[in-house]
């Protein structure tokens, strides 16, 4: 007996190691058969929860590649968006077409790209902002810049690799907006030092307008697409000037955490721009 | 006292280091280190050997909890924690005394070939046993290797800078 006692003291630690190699072998078995997920099922309630926040936290080391997956899908869905194409009558078609179907088509007029801000002010008198892509990749002086939310602003100056962009935060900065739903036109302007405030211009003293309307572009100006937002009414106040409305906007833009900028190109501005040339000659 | 705290300590953030970055790491597609190995590795080899076996299964079972291969860590690692003092013995050169003074397997206590050494048999035990139970056979054996031998490699390196960047703090320590 003592000789036994003795004996599983000495081999204590090789049944140890038996035991636990022959549950390895027989756990791995089990993880091997298709039949019995007891097992794992029960390993996998516990590790579950933890391995989800793990997965959450290597997720966010992957966030930057991801975003820009994203802004692109952005792009291919917003090329899409009505506000892009103007509708004509396809004269090349009319005769084949029947008389009654609809002979119209889609010419696109805008187009977009993006950007990310690299630098930019927005607590100074004159702000502006540089973006990361310049004349080598299509971008050209008057093309809109618009921030996630909405309108941000003009792309004024153009290098090879960078460009330099007006935003609304500027004192020369006008931009032609429609007021919903008054649907009174007027023209957003800065003034002042607060990043989050505009002023809604020349709008009549008799329109209807609540706090909370919304401020479009009104795409008058051919460098906004018509629809986007610009922000929303604020504070209304009966003006020194009698005829029109002063009018406080709450950007929708938020400057001071903008990083991913989409760039729109008028594909007929030059078309445009010479037409009003002319009319300003006569 | 403070030792077995520090074990502990080291212990779980090896682990959770393991389950929730290195196994995410998959260097040419296929090469994951083996940090938590380190933890085994830096463990007195003076405990007793039953609960040496209970440690390396036990951490084992954690890291395959997380992998979805149960059985193939807590095998490998249990039999790489029953070889261990073997080698350690072996790489002091047969000399029992060693075993009488302070005997810690880290850098300070030990030169560089002796932890070098140390660190590549045993994780070359634990890769080569991990990695044959989990592909489970012998066709495209060439493929196996390299992946055996990339992550002999890529452990070992890892392993070693850790154990250099912390190696002035342990000395003070002990």
């Amino acid at each position: 007996m003592n000789n036994l006692i003795e004996f599983f003291k000495r081999a204590f630690h090789i049944i140890v190691l038996a035991v636990l190699l022959i549950l390895s072998v027989v756990m791995l078995g089990k993880s091997l058969s298709f039949n019995d997920y007891r097992l794992s099922r029960a390993v996998q309630s516990i590790v579950g929860p933890i391995q989800k926040s793990g997965a959450e936290m290597i997720h966010r080391f992957r966030l930057g590649p991801e975003n820009e997956a994203l802004v692109q899908q952005n792009i291919e869905l917003l090329r899409e968006h009505e506000n892009m194409f103007i509708e004509k009558t396809d004269t090349t078609l009319t005769e084949m077409s029947k008389p009654d179907s609809i002979n119209t088509k889609r010419v696109r007029l805008y187009d977009y790209t993006y950007a990310h801000v690299i630098f930019k002010t927005t607590d100074r008198a004159f702000n502006y902002m540089i973006v990361d892509k310049g004349a080598n990749d299509g971008i050209a002086r008057d093309m809109a810049v618009l921030s996630p939310n909405g309108v941000a602003g003009v792309v004024t100056d153009v290098s090879t690799n960078f460009a330099t962009v007006r935003p609304i935060l500027h004192p020369e900065s006008r931009i032609s907006a429609v007021v919903t739903p008054a649907n009174q036109n007027g023209t957003v302007i800065w003034e002042g030092s607060d990043p989050r405030v505009a002023y809604l211009e020349a709008i009549p003293q008799h329109s209807i307008i609540n706090i909370g309307d919304s401020v479009f572009t009104n795409g008058f100006s051919n460098i906004f697409p018509k629809g986007l937002l610009i922000g929303t009414v604020k504070e209304v106040q009966v003006g020194n000037n009698a005829s029109f409305l002063t009018i406080k906007i709450k950007l929708a833009t938020q400057y001071t955490d903008l990083y991913t900028v989409y760039l729109v190109e008028n594909l007929f501005k030059h078309e445009i721009d010479s037409l009003k040339a002319n009319f300003k000659d006569e | 006292m403070n030792n077995v705290i520090a074990n502990i300590l080291r212990f779980l953030i090896l682990l959770i280091v393991q389950v929730t970055i290195c196994q995410h790491i998959c260097l040419f597609g296929y090469l994951t280190p083996a940090l938590f190995l380190l933890a085994l590795f830096l463990l007195p080899l003076e405990l007793p050997l039953s609960l040496q076996y209970l440690i390396g299964f036990a951490s084992g079972f954690v890291v395959d909890a997380f992998a979805h291969t149960l059985g193939v860590s807590s095998f490998a690692c249990t039999l790489m924690m029953f070889l261990r003092p073997y080698i350690a013995h072996w790489l002091n050169g047969n000399n029992n005394n060693a075993f009488e003074n302070i005997d810690r397997p880290v850098p300070g206590v030990k030169d560089f070939r002796w932890v070098f050494l140390y660190t590549l048999i045993l994780t070359s035990i634990y890769e080569i046993t991990a990695v044959m139970l989990e592909t489970m056979t012998f066709k495209n054996f060439g493929h196996t290797l390299l992946v055996i031998l990339g992550n002999i490699v890529f452990t070992v390196f890892v392993i070693l800078c850790i154990e250099y960047i912390f190696h002035s703090h342990t000395k003070n320590e002990a």
